[in-house]
């Protein structure tokens, strides 16, 4: 009996029976992976599992549980929707990070190696005649100064 | 099967609840609100764990890993101090709501 309903199923396409494990992990798909989304996926698994395991102790085929268990599952939109909202919070808050240490340090050195060719140029030429390499040091200056303020205020926020 | 807007209000206060008696694991909790109810009342699943986030979220409840079952281990759920003081406010404005409701709604006596 068993045997030719696995068969009978075969032919009429492979429709394989659906385990707790498959539609679990199915409706969290779409999720970016995240330790939280594995602690989640992994409790739902369980619980749904055991639960199967007790309709199955009261006499219900292994089929019929895992369908009932998966029909009064209900919708995740909820969980999910956590889950997107601590994953998204995390990843803005890391690069933006990176990008304002790195554009501090940009800024920074930048400014050294412009104010360094002046200098070097000035120095190499007409330095008893005029110190004009001071004129571009201020200039370039504004560019790590504006960058720090910018980093303050995103701070702040 | 009821699922009125008044007990998913309550959602929370009733797992809160339930949690407070003694550490619980989801399934144990979905079950034991089937069997109180008998069966007039049960949780669904998604709901479920949706509402274990919002309360570990809210610093309600902690989790923690115990009780080996064929080789893997379950989620418990403990209650906090904060969540308690939650579950008692919680209690009271319900005890508050049901006396208005009922002199509201039963006959003048």
């Amino acid at each position: 009996m068993e045997i030719n309903k696995r068969d009978y199923r075969h032919i009429i396409g492979g429709e394989k029976m659906i385990t707790i494990k498959d539609y679990v992990e199915g409706l969290f798909r779409e999720i970016p992976d995240s330790q939280e989304k594995e602690n989640i996926k992994n409790e739902i698994i369980l619980n749904l599992e055991e639960k199967v395991q007790d309709l199955m102790e009261s006499g219900k085929a292994e089929e019929d549980a895992i369908n009932k268990s998966i029909v009064e599952f209900g919708d995740i939109t909820e969980i999910k929707m956590n889950l997107l909202a601590e994953s998204g919070s995390v990843q803005t808050k890391k690069v933006s990070k990176v990008n304002y240490a790195n554009r501090m340090w940009f800024s920074i050195w930048g400014a050294i190696l412009i104010i360094g060719l002046f200098f070097f140029i000035n120095y190499t030429t007409s330095w008893y005649v005029h110190p004009w390499f001071v004129y571009p040091t201020f200039a370039v200056l504004w560019w790590p100064l504006a960058t720090f303020f910018s980093w303050l205020n995103h701070r702040q926020k | 099967m009821i699922s009125s807007d008044i007990i998913r209000g309550h959602l929370d206060a009733i797992i809160l609840k339930l949690i407070i008696e003694k550490d619980r694991y989801g399934y144990e909790i979905s079950k034991e609100i089937s069997e109180r109810t008998n069966n007039v009342f049960e949780i669904k699943e998604a709901t479920l764990y949706a509402v274990f986030q919002r309360l570990e979220k809210k610093h309600f409840i902690v989790s923690y890993s115990g009780q080996i079952t064929h080789g893997r281990t379950r989620k418990y759920y403990k209650i906090t101090a904060l969540g308690k003081e939650y579950f008692d406010e919680k209690l009271n404005e319900w005890k508050l709501t049901k006396e208005i409701i009922d002199t509201l709604l039963e006959e003048k006596k």
